[in-house]
């Protein structure tokens, strides 16, 4: 029984960590997607956050300081993501693949003149990176598993979050009521750039101990998809994510676990690295149903059409 | 929102890349004798590992050497080929490619341009007939199962538990290598000895994902491993934190320890750092700079073994309170033996 007790501590820990970076990136998709911006940018908006996370607290010895700049990072690169769709109403998708693109280069590209080393920053010393609770499980979880009632507040409770989905639903009756559509938009697509940031500077500053070119490793991406199987809504944003994190957490558990066998020989790692799709595959075409996107998801708002 | 905020903002931006780029031109590149391109694999040149090796080597033959040095780090797997082929265009004397990843590209472009030499880390190139050796590519290759074996054995020597890891990157039959040599090295100290195999991923992200590097760490280690062997660039540096941070006993001394690879990276978390299966892969490539330059540039495969130091563990004032004397002592006996083919030690990427 106390084995259990142990497995089922690891699989938490390892599981909540893993969700923290998605469940922060996703949340940031649900502002700016409710409010009718697609966001294919979250995977750069988190690599903004993760390097200037990691060059900030390196410079600085301080990781609070390093997440701050990260979000800035992450609400200025969000910034310009903005003007490009909303004022310039650029396409939605290919834009936002374009600043993913970025940031794998950018980066490189200002450590190189920083560090002399284009690939990875500087390690930071284990004493100045985000603190933990207990050894395994960091404080920014916690706060990650806050902000989905806090997103479901603002969202459904607040008189911006009424107008952030009238926005995203139907802009120009939205517009005649007197919302300002393109301020919304903005608005939203800035906190979705913080919140994403803040899920990238995790993994450069309190995960890891340095910022490495590419390092979200498409976290971004399943991000997305976890905002998708959860219809657009917070609370099941959270639920999604953790379950992303527990089929990958799950596959890294059972890799070399000696009770992982069939008929004495251990199962092909192969076969454990499909378990996180084969599960996501399940529940997408079983238990979802029909996932609705905002209305107005990817269509630029033109005043007077 | 107007017009000047736009303008503002890719002025900014701009200035910041040009100055980046611009800083990098060195007044060097006069009076050089041959021109040397350089193309990285994904990992960057930076990568404290296996690139960085490479950096290494061809740093140091433009210090000693009067060479002209060009270097490209791509930013995706696509924009390989046509670095290397710019270079090429250009009539440079030598062109390195670094990684098993470059293998196909290298096999077109040295057939396009027969009159230039090149050389390849980790590939091998033929002609057409699939047998002879390109004349014009230097094929540096190593036996890294060789070095992995006594890391292997200096594992085994180390661990309590009996249980060791293995974290390898993208998972591939080199890596593979790398695998089956350690399995084998510390089975010859601890027949009994239980290893622990994870890896990354299956595509290029691998090398660069530290988070995931960490988490597969944590669960090693929760199954009882107590010395993790990473061969994954970029993503092993998640092992390293992981030691760190779980590796002290109630003494405060590390019982957790980590293998480094490819470069010595003994000094990255010293003390939890039980020793660097390196590949030298900075004399490789020095090596063929060298050659070129005093037109002894010979085609072919350049295998680089325990026999020619291109393998080796690495020992230094990080790690020598870490490894006792008589565990030295066998470990150097072990490599007479497979220098001298009394040890054959299985080469994953043979069949």
């Amino acid at each position: 029984m106390s084995e259990f007790f142990v497995i089922f501590g690891i699989l938490l820990f390892s599981t909540i960590r893993l969700a923290t970076p998605l469940i922060f990136a996703a949340l940031g998709g649900l502002f700016s997607e409710r409010a009718g911006v697609i966001n294919i940018a979250l995977e750069g908006l988190m690599l903004a956050g993760a390097f200037t996370a990691a060059v900030v607290t390196y410079e600085t010895s301080n990781p609070y300081v390093g997440l701050l700049a990260g979000m800035a990072a992450g609400a200025l690169v969000a910034f310009i993501f903005a003007i490009a769709v909303i004022k310039f109403e650029a396409d939605q998708v290919v834009t936002g693949f374009a600043i993913s693109m970025l940031m794998l280069g950018l980066p490189a590209v200002i450590s190189s003149r920083l560090y002399d080393a284009s690939g990875a920053t500087q390690p930071i010393d284990k004493a100045f990176l985000l603190p933990e609770i207990v050894n395994g499980l960091p404080w920014i979880s916690i706060l990650a598993f806050l902000l989905a009632p806090a997103a479901w507040y603002v969202l459904y409770k607040t008189p911006f979050g009424l107008r952030l989905r009238a926005v995203g639903e139907n802009p120009s009756a939205a517009d005649s009521a007197g919302v300002d559509v393109y301020k919304l938009r903005y608005t939203a697509v800035i906190i979705s750039g913080i919140l994403a940031a803040a899920g990238g500077a995790y993994l450069s500053i309190g995960q890891g101990s340095f910022f490495t070119k590419g390092m979200s490793a498409g976290r971004g991406y399943i991000a997305l998809a976890a905002l998708i199987l959860a219809k657009w809504k917070p609370i099941p944003v959270l639920l999604a994510c953790l379950f992303f994190g527990f089929t990958e957490s799950l596959a890294i558990q059972v890799q070399g676990a000696s009770w992982a066998k069939i008929g004495g020989e251990d199962i092909p790692v192969q076969f454990i690295q499909i378990i996180p799709y084969v599960l996501t595959i399940i529940v997408l075409a079983g238990f979802i149903g029909l996932s609705r996107a905002p209305k107005a998801l990817g269509i630029p708002y033109k005043k007077g059409n | 929102m107007s017009f000047r905020y736009l303008t503002l903002l890719l002025v900014a931006l701009a200035t910041i890349v040009s100055t980046a780029c611009t800083a990098r031109e060195e007044a060097r590149r006069e009076g050089c004798q041959i021109k040397v391109g350089i193309v990285f694999d994904i990992g960057g040149k930076n990568d404290r590992s296996f690139n960085a090796a490479a950096w290494e080597g061809v740093k140091r033959a433009e210090k000693d050497l009067p060479i002209c040095l060009y270097d490209v780090e791509p930013g995706n797997p696509t924009s390989i080929e046509p670095a290397m082929r710019a270079f090429a265009e250009k009539n440079f004397d030598l062109i390195v490619g670094v990684g098993f990843a470059q293998g196909p590209i290298m096999q077109a472009v040295a057939t396009d341009y027969p009159n230039i030499k090149f050389a390849i880390i980790d590939g091998v190139i033929f002609e057409a007939d699939g047998k002879t050796p390109k004349s014009n590519v230097a094929s540096l290759v190593f036996r890294e199962h060789e070095g992995s074996y006594l890391v292997g054995m200096i594992a085994a020597s180390k661990s309590k538990s009996g249980v060791l890891g293995f974290l390898g990157g993208m998972d591939i039959p080199l890596i593979h290598r790398f695998e089956k040599g350690y399995e084998e090295g510390a089975k010859a100290v601890n027949p009994n000895v239980r290893v622990i195999s994870n890896y990354v991923g299956v595509n290029d992200a691998a090398w660069n994902n530290p988070a995931k590097g960490k988490e597969l760490a944590i669960a090693q280690i929760g199954k009882g491993a107590d010395v993790i062997f990473t061969a994954a660039g970029n993503s092993g540096a998640g092992a390293f934190n992981a030691v760190e941070q779980y590796g002290l006993n109630a003494e405060g001394e590390a019982n957790k320890f980590v293998i480094g690879v490819d470069s010595n990276q003994n000094g990255d978390k010293p003390g939890f750092v039980l020793t660097s299966m390196v590949k030298r892969v900075d004399n490789a490539v020095y090596d063929a700079v060298k050659e070129t330059l005093e037109n002894r540039f010979v085609g072919g495969f350049h295998v680089f073994g325990l026999d020619k130091d291109g393998v080796a563990y690495a020992m230094d004032k990080n790690n020598e309170k870490l490894i006792p004397g008589d565990v030295i002592l066998r470990v150097e006996t072990a490599k007479k033996d497979i220098i001298d083919g009394e040890i054959k030690v299985t080469d994953a990427m043979a069949n």
